[in-house]
């Protein structure tokens, strides 16, 4: 299946009742219930690794688009207003400045690699904390309490995975917790984030900008406060969109769909 | 006119200084290299992951309504892993661009120039490699060179031929070492996949210059060093420039004539 559709659920099951495989595109399987599908004895399969190092470049690309107003920049050279360009015209660096990342698994872990060569001091917050070396590399810092992470960072990535614990962990008091000059990235799940909240503290100037690859629906409704606020960019959930993982992505799910047909152990499954 | 005795620029480049008649009248001329270096390197791999992830293009189709359901191949662009990155200037500001793109995962780095920097290089491995070269096998091509007789108009037909179908250009040097239209024209043929201009001839460009109209091509508004730390930072130096030149003495940063 690619990107949650078809919606899996008791009536779709019971009309597939030689259903053996199902094969996720991405890593996420927040869209899934495991329980529901392991009571009618279907695997389950995803793609964990590919899709890791294309997520974490994005992840930078919104960060230093946002940081540098690269959209915005854009849209002036190519306006048919435009008849100079003006010197005070100015972005921000994003080199030197702080990043937390929320969720330093596979993807975060990348994200601090990439950021490190910025110059970028890094806070991360995570279920537990990370060896030693693997912080070193990176020169990254961890922040037992995601407070302390909010009020030090000029730029809150999320990466983690999308679960009960995690859903809304970015609400009014954790927003009101970052600086006034500070970005939100999301490269995670839309719902990690409580939206209302979001809009609010976008257009009350709490936070100063936000860059979204996902949010809660996609595509947003076409009416979406979101879509009318300047200080943000929303690219529509291309985390994973390069030619190269995408056809590596579907590889991989054939591949785990025979396994599964054949009765196999199944590559990539998720237990 | 005669009293001129100090030309004090807010830029590293200097190509749009007639050097010979300054150094004939006597004339010192301040710059601010080094200051700018990360700003401009930064924004070189802001440009680039825009052009090859087609950021600009995916935040319209969010915002038009253009993006409806989704499908596999839709808005995918090139990634940086596995990829070969060629430099043409490996300078103080395409060794910073380097060291940026490095942990992307990038295979290989070529560079070109006058000649080879094998200090600069060993940073990163970079092999330096004729022009032809590096158009021929880079996924991903960075123009930071200066512009000069020698580069001007050096991506051209022939440079564009040689590359890959997939791979992305990116010219944060100068708008004149590149001619347009061939460039327009390789985009517009997809003879390569996408392009990213911090610089033009001119800027802006004028309102229906065809390089608007493609949707593979990014185009900035030289911005390039336009943060507003960097920018300070370059005000005080050229303004101590200028002062140390009115007052006769060394400058921060004087340009050799």
């Amino acid at each position: 299946m690619w990107y949650h559709q078809p919606a899996i659920n008791e009536e779709l099951l019971q009309s597939l009742p030689n259903l053996k495989v199902v094969a996720s595109s991405g890593v996420g399987i927040d869209h899934l219930d495991l329980k529901l599908l392991s009571s009618y004895g279907v695997k389950v399969a995803n793609n964990p690794f590919v899709v890791t190092t294309d997520t974490a470049d994005l992840g930078m690309a919104l960060m230093l688009a946002s940081s540098r107003r690269l959209v915005e920049g854009h849209e002036m050279a190519v306006s048919p207003d435009t008849e100079y360009f003006p010197a005070d015209w100015l972005g921000v660096e994003v080199s030197g400045a702080t990043l937390g990342i929320v969720g330093m698994g596979a993807i975060g872990y990348k994200v601090a690699e990439r950021a490190k060569a910025f110059e970028m001091k890094i806070l991360y917050h995570n279920r537990n904390q990370r060896k030693k070396e693997e912080e070193s590399a990176v020169g990254a810092v961890y922040c037992k309490k995601i407070d302390d992470l909010l009020q030090q960072s000029d730029f809150v990535l999320l990466a983690v995975n999308l679960t009960p614990q995690t859903h809304k962990l970015i609400g009014k008091r954790e927003l009101e917790l970052m600086k006034p000059t500070a970005t939100l990235i999301n490269i995670s799940r839309g719902l990690v984030v409580d939206q209302d909240a979001l809009v609010e503290a976008l257009q009350n100037k709490v936070i100063k900008a936000a860059a979204l690859d996902v949010t809660y629906p996609e595509p947003l409704p076409r009416d979406h406060p979101l879509l009318k606020l300047k200080n943000v960019i929303i690219t529509p959930h291309i985390g994973s969109a390069t030619k190269k993982t995408r056809w590596i992505m579907m590889e991989e799910m054939a591949e785990s769909i025979e396994a599964g047909l054949a009765g196999l152990p199944i590559p990539r499954e998720v237990l | 006119g005669p009293g001129l005795k100090v030309i004090s620029t807010l830029s590293v480049g200097f190509d749009h200084l007639a050097l010979d008649e300054i150094k004939k009248r006597g004339i010192r001329v301040g710059y601010t290299p080094d200051v700018l270096t990360d700003a401009t390197a930064e924004l070189s791999v802001a440009l680039l992951l825009s052009a090859c992830r087609r950021l600009p293009e995916a935040a319209e189709q969010v915002k038009s309504g253009g993006w409806t359901t989704w499908k596999p191949l839709w808005m995918c662009g090139y990634g940086l892993s596995d990829s070969t990155v060629g430099i043409i200037g490996l300078g103080r500001i395409g060794q910073a661009v380097a060291r940026r793109l490095k942990p992307f995962g990038v295979r290989k780095f070529l560079y070109t120039g006058s000649g080879p920097k094998p200090e600069s290089a060993a940073e990163f491995g970079a092999e330096f490699v004729p022009l032809t070269r590096l158009a021929e096998e880079s996924d991903f091509v960075v123009v930071t060179c200066a512009l000069t007789p020698a580069t001007q108009g050096m991506c051209n037909k022939d440079f564009f031929g040689r590359m890959k179908k997939t791979s992305v250009f990116v010219n944060t040097s100068r708008g004149a070492v590149v001619n347009q239209e061939d460039l327009y024209n390789a985009l517009s043929s997809g003879q390569i996949a996408a392009a990213g201009l911090d610089v033009t001839t001119p800027e802006p460009l004028p309102t229906d210059h065809p390089l608007l109209s493609l949707k593979n091509c990014v185009i900035l508004p030289h911005i390039g060093s336009a943060t507003y730390a960097t920018r300070s930072t370059m005000a005080v130096l050229a303004a101590n420039n200028l002062l140390a030149g009115l007052r006769g003495e060394p400058m921060p940063h004087e340009l050799k004539l």
